[in-house]
């Protein structure tokens, strides 16, 4: 287990972030990540170690001006229980349905998860699909301000994001979709449960009968971060769902991945499944 | 009247339902202590003074050892000790066949190897010591497949011999050099499988791969190791085997048995994964020893993963056929074992396997060979099952290949090969209870085999996406123990105290299976007494009479007859002295509901508890103490593996339906309907239990579970990527008793600990088959792998051996 | 050496107070620390549901969780929950119903049941064989194949909450 220092246990957002003002921090939320990575050797532990789970404004659920804003410390069983999340963004409620464990599921934090920043991060690609935010705070000059940012310019590689060492993520902000809106989450794991995805496709678009538009698709566990598939979006934007704008999305999706052979599954078998199951969605979501 | 008549006529004798114990629910003893948290195993438990043990494995996967530093470690405060072999220069080797020494001397030839370790006040102190010590390896080449290492040429794993040197300067070679990598070899021959072959309508010739999967115990492995102001050594030992062990320890260090005590802790689960000394153990001791503390040592579960025996796997060559009408001809079998770097139980597994060869459905002609072959991949126990569920697997699949290439109805093909009670085998096995057919054919109606199987198959070219099937398969495993050691008995003690509380004090270890409440359960139908009266003592070898151990599903048949034998000793003696009392001859009593009372209408005559302690408090003086010594009436196997080596054989026969998505490849097994012959059953829940359990166990051998071994090194040492199956995925579960009443089995029992792991994978593959007209012949059945046959992209199997 | 910290919490209904490494974690500390062993080391990692115990009310792997942040909250560990009506009666269930064997899974699975029963909901009845399956899927069990587990979870007297 690592050395540390010093531990912090702030209980305000300004506390937190003056704090970090030294860089030379590591962040303790649910602990369902770091835990693992102390007791693995895996993560290089900064002398302070800060819990921020005792910090208020990092919580809560709340729509305002178009935007719902999660605030950072929220569970995944907290998402789970929020109707607002069931009924808005369908996909990232389905993916925190598929999310481990309940023991997991109490303790683990939606940014956590964004900060882990794991390629096969489960609420990563329903998020990425919807267009999803991230609000960092600091005290770069003796004041807190913020900054948001998309999550696709947010996550830069597997572990690696573009949060500063003096940054705090604060929140994550999802635009209210249209009417009409759709989304769709989807992993696959040899087991319904505890397994790291071996891929997963988000899929989001507002849809009028069996057209899509303002179509969004994303991957995970096929690249070093979450992406979007503009091909594959590019074929079914403004398309109705027949079988051949079907076959030829799978298509372009099976050849706009780049996965890797590792201890879960080969590549081949990757393609494979993107171009399979992102066939068997859109035919879910033709179908209603 | 013989004596199977003999127990059924008893059974039939019993009171109705009402009174009796066998064969109702009867929960576990220790159930409420072990959902209350109670219980203590081996991590639980802290020894005053005890210090903390850790070793280091080998960075590499084969390399010489060119010098070991450890003067950093022993400055490191809080540190005791630090010892490599050069510490224990008199330490002999262990194992199977004796080629494997606990702390490796000049050479490492696994990940897993033990190269020196620490014993110090804290774990966290005995960790920092372990990155202090320095070892110098010059890698050497690795050999890691089992074919690759018979080529001539390829680097030797133990090409000279092992030789040890006692305290007192002699030396003894304990093992040979093994030329070719080759660590053991079986060769069986039952007929004449030529001529066999030719009397064959049908030949069908596979080859099969059985893969590397590990037990998983929820409970890590541990030892507590300390020696006594005598220099006696206690041992807190999670072993299966406790005898046999006494005495390997005491020749390890050179004492008399007598002088080595083992007490075994509750357990975190067996499954055959404590039958071998690992060097852990020894280690632990060494560090005893040197420290003159009890040292404890625990795995984390990483360890658990990289340093624990596995299941052996199997390359296999199966070549069988049948006539016309449908009779078995002949099986030629071939199998290479992957030994890894020392021997296990693993190598032994063919003794298993040759009994399913030659003996599972009537089969005259047999030709079995194998190798066992060193590499420096992880080395193979012994693992519920044994080798059977590799065998079943390869036997399984030709039934139905062979029934399809002669046009013969799948079920009707077995049962035209089914043997019946009575049967002797080519082997020399006296199958005197078989419930075979019936097995056959109650899984058969109550999962509508038949009917199923024609109708999926119907269906292959219907373009369906998502496919059922149904597959069945049958086993053959001993239930009356096993007759490999030179005794497979169990013995008793019994003392009943003035107040008919009884105390049974049993050779045979618990190990979750319900042993403890079955003896209970038999000793008190035997004396009328409840459950309640009965208190077991089973797990120290100081007062414990000898037992061989638990394994071969021998505790209820072995063990039970060894309880029942003392029950009656005691029953004998309790009814003279009623007789004597009472005036009555002795046939005219018996025990019930803790009374003595008359045979012909029931009527209670005299309290037991008061008969107990008027034998104690009288000119008589007399306890009621009595002992039992059990030894099935099984044979040795000769020379050429031939002989009646249980005392009585079980079957099972189970049929699972799976739902296979052809676009992924995931196979979800729907339902698994079992009939299992076991005898009679003694507690149904207990029972159950282990039906239940077998089976999800052997799902996961079937669909989820991996051990990926790539070039020596374990890829997957974890529960993320070692794929154990969670409670969603557990299929529907229809579970039926054959009760055949085997003559010798207490009560008619027979042995069922391994049965129900052994079939699941074997009854997947033909029902996967059925589902979709392909036919896997590697396991698992993992969503890539199926979908890589289903599209023709699975990896080829090549045999390359001459065997 | 690591930074240590000044922990209070209630433990079991207790009022505990205790200085403990900053990196250690709540299932080493009721172990090792607190001579608590009910609950058990199973992986270390948070994928087999052994150390499960209750904090605030949820159940969560204290093997993932630093013991720093017991501090201020409520956490009940198998010991704990053995003591209480409910503990009581899931005692009674998995005894009656086979769903013990070797054991060492047993009180994970007792608290993550207890945790199950609580969000069911009172006067609801009992969670269906599906929902059981579902909120035990972070139990691993290499003994029963889970079928008398669940059936003892469908079966506990819910008066006795």
């Amino acid at each position: 287990m690592p050395d540390i220092a010093t531990y912090a246990a702030p209980r305000s957002l300004e506390q937190a972030v003056e704090l970090l003002r030294s860089g030379a921090v590591t962040i303790l939320a649910g602990g369902t990540d770091l835990m693992v990575q102390a007791q693995a050797g895996k993560a290089k532990f900064n002398p302070t170690l800060m819990n921020i789970r005792r910090i208020p404004e990092l919580s809560g659920i709340v729509e305002s001006g178009g935007v719902v804003r999660i605030g950072a410390l929220t569970t995944v069983t907290d998402l789970l229980d929020s109707a607002l999340i069931r009924q808005r963004f369908s996909a990232l409620w389905q993916a925190c349905d598929q999310f481990a464990s309940d023991q997991i599921r109490n303790a683990a934090t939606i940014g956590g998860n964004i900060c882990n920043a794991s390629p096969a991060g489960d609420t990563l690609v329903p998020l990425l699909v919807l267009d999803a935010r991230v609000v960092l705070a600091g005290k770069p000059n003796g004041s807190v301000t913020r900054r948001t940012l998309p999550l696709a310019e947010f996550l830069l590689g597997p572990g690696r994001t573009a949060r500063k060492p003096t940054e705090l993520l604060e929140a994550v902000e999802i635009p209210v979709p249209p009417a009409g809106f759709v989304s769709a989450f989807f992993k696959f794991g040899t087991r319904p449960a505890l397994d790291v995805a071996v891929i997963a496709i988000s899929l989001g678009a507002v849809r009028n009968g069996r057209t899509l538009t303002g179509v969004r698709v994303g991957f995970g566990a096929v690249a070093p971060t979450p992406i979007r598939a503009p091909a594959t979006e590019a074929i079914l934007e403004g398309c109705t769902l027949d079988d051949a704008t079907i076959a030829a999305a799978a298509a372009a999706a099976a050849s706009e991945v780049h996965p890797i052979s590792d201890v879960r599954a080969s590549d081949w078998y990757r393609r494979e499944l993107i171009g399979n199951m992102l066939r068997r969605m859109l035919d879910h979501v033709g179908n209603g | 009247m013989d004596a199977l008549q003999k127990t059924k006529a008893e059974a039939g004798t019993k009171p109705a339902s009402g009174d009796t114990l066998i064969g109702k629910r009867i929960p576990k003893k220790d159930a409420p202590e072990k959902a209350s948290g109670r219980t203590r195993y081996i991590d639980d438990i802290n020894v005053p003074g005890q210090l903390y043990g850790k070793i280091l494995r080998s960075t590499q996967v084969h390399a010489r050892i060119r010098a070991i530093d450890t003067d950093a470690a022993r400055a490191l405060p809080g540190v005791h000790a630090v010892i490599t072999a050069a510490d224990v220069p008199w330490q002999r080797p262990i194992g199977v066949s004796k080629d494997h020494l606990p702390l490796k001397s000049d050479r490492v030839r696994s990940p897993r190897d033990e190269v020196a370790a620490v014993a110090a006040d804290s774990e966290e102190i005995a960790e920092a010591a372990l990155k202090l010590i320095r070892v110098d390896y010059e890698p050497l080449p690795i050999v890691a497949d089992a074919q690759e290492a018979l080529k001539p040429g390829a680097p030797l794993l133990h090409g000279e011999d092992l030789v040890w040197t006692s305290p007192d300067g002699r030396s003894e070679v304990l093992h040979k050099a093994s030329p070719g990598n080759v660590a053991m070899t079986f060769t069986y021959a039952q007929g004449d499988v030529v001529r066999g072959e030719a009397e064959s309508a049908a030949v069908v010739e596979d080859i099969f791969q059985l893969h590397y999967v590990t037990h998983c115990c929820m409970g890590v492995s541990g030892v507590i190791a300390e020696f006594d102001a005598s220099d006696n050594l206690l041992l807190h030992s999670n072993t299966q085997v406790p005898f046999l062990h006494k005495r390997e320890f005491a020749e390890m260090l050179g004492i008399d048995p007598g002088r080595v005590r083992i007490i075994q802790p509750p357990i975190g689960g067996g499954f055959g994964s404590k039958l071998d000394i690992y060097p852990f153990e020894p280690i632990v001791i060494f560090l005893a020893r040197a420290t003159r503390r009890p040292v404890k040592l625990v795995y984390t579960r990483e360890e658990e993963f990289l340093a624990s025996p596995t299941r052996q796997p199997v390359l296999l060559k199966l070549r069988s056929g049948c006539r016309q009408d449908g009779t078995l001809t002949f099986r030629a079998v071939e199998t290479v074992h992957d030994n890894g770097a020392y021997t296990s139980w693993g190598a032994t597994t063919p003794f298993v396997m040759m009994q399913t060869f030659s003996s599972l459905y009537r089969v005259p002609n047999c030709d079995y060979r194998t190798l066992a072959v060193y590499t420096n991949n992880p080395y193979s126990g012994s693992f519920r099952g044994y080798g059977n569920l590799q065998a079943t697997f390869a036997v399984e699949a030709h039934m139905d290949k062979l029934a399809d290439a002669i046009g013969m109805d799948a079920l009707e093909f077995r049962l035209k090969n089914a043997q019946d009670p009575g049967e002797v085998t080519p082997q020399g096995m006296h199958f005197n209870s078989c419930g075979f057919k019936d097995c056959l054919r109650t899984a058969a109606e109550r999962s509508g085999y038949q009917q199923k199987r024609l109708a999926y198959r119907s269906k292959w070219n219907d373009g369906a996406v998502i496919r059922r099937g149904v597959g069945m398969a049958s086993m053959l495993h001993v239930g009356g123990g096993a007759k490999i050691y030179q005794s497979d008995g169990c013995g008793t003690i019994l003392k009943m105290d003035d107040f008919a509380h009884l105390t049974l004090i049993t050779g045979a270890s618990e190990i979750g299976q319900g042993s403890e409440t079955v003896l209970a359960q038999l000793v008190c139908e035997e004396l009328g007494l409840p459950l309640a009266a009965v208190s077991v003592v089973n797990s120290d070898t100081d007062i414990t009479p000898w037992d061989v151990g638990v394994h071969a599903s021998r505790t209820t048949f072995v063990a039970g007859n060894s309880a029942l034998g003392a029950a009656r000793k005691a029953k004998t003696k309790i009814l003279a002295a009623a007789a004597a009392k009472l005036e009555q001859p002795p046939e005219a009593l018996d025990l019930r509901g803790g009374f003595v009372i008359a045979k012909a209408d029931g009527k209670r005559l005299i309290e037991l508890s008061r008969l107990i302690r008027s034998l104690h408090f009288s000119d008589k003086a007399e306890l009621v103490m009595t002992t039992h010594y059990y030894e099935p009436p099984s044979h040795h196997q000769d020379k050429e593996f031939k002989g009646d080596v249980s005392a009585a054989y079980s079957w099972a026969t189970q049929v699972v339906e799976v739902e296979v998505d052809t676009q992924t490849g995931i196979v979800r097994l729907l339902n698994v309907t079992a009939a299992h012959d076991v005898g009679r059953v003694l507690n149904r829940l207990g029972i159950e239990g282990q039906i239940e359990g077998g089976v999800v166990m052997g799902q996961g051998y079937a669909l989820t579970e991996e051990l990926l071994v790539e070039n020596g090194v374990v890829r997957n040492p974890n529960f993320r990527d070692y794929k154990l199956v969670t409670a969603p995925e557990i299929p529907e579960m229809d579970i039926s008793f054959i009760e055949s009443m085997d003559g010798e089995g207490p009560q008619g029992a027979k042995g069922v600990g391994e049965a129900p792991a052994i079939c699941v994978a074997a009854a997947v593959a033909n029902a996967i088959h059925n589902a979709t007209g392909v036919r896997l012949y590697a396991l698992p059945f993992t969503p890539e792998n199926v979908y890589r046959a289903l599209h023709g992209q699975a990896k080829p199997l090549t045999w390359n051996v001459a065997i | 050496m690591s930074a240590t910290v000044e922990i209070a919490f209630t433990l079991n209904g207790v009022a505990t107070q205790i200085q403990v490494p900053a990196t250690l974690s709540t299932l080493e500390m009721l172990r090792v620390r607190l001579g608590l062993t009910g609950t058990k080391y199973g992986c270390g990692e948070g994928e087999c549901g052994a150390c499960t115990i209750r904090v605030d009310g949820l159940t969560l792997n204290s093997c993932l969780m630093f013991a720093a942040d017991c501090d201020g909250r409520d956490v009940t560990t198998i010991e704990g929950l053995a003591a209480t009506p409910t503990g009581e009666a899931l005692k009674e269930a998995f005894t009656a119903n086979g769903a013990v064997q070797c054991g060492f899974c047993t009180p994970g699975l007792v608290m993550q049941a207890s945790h199950l029963l609580e969000r069911h909901g009172h006067g609801h009845g009992h969670p269906g064989p599906e929902e059981i399956k579902r909120g035990i899927e972070g139990n691993l069990c290499r003994c029963t194949g889970y079928s008398k587990v669940i059936e003892a979870i469908a079966a506990v007297d819910v008066s006795a909450k």
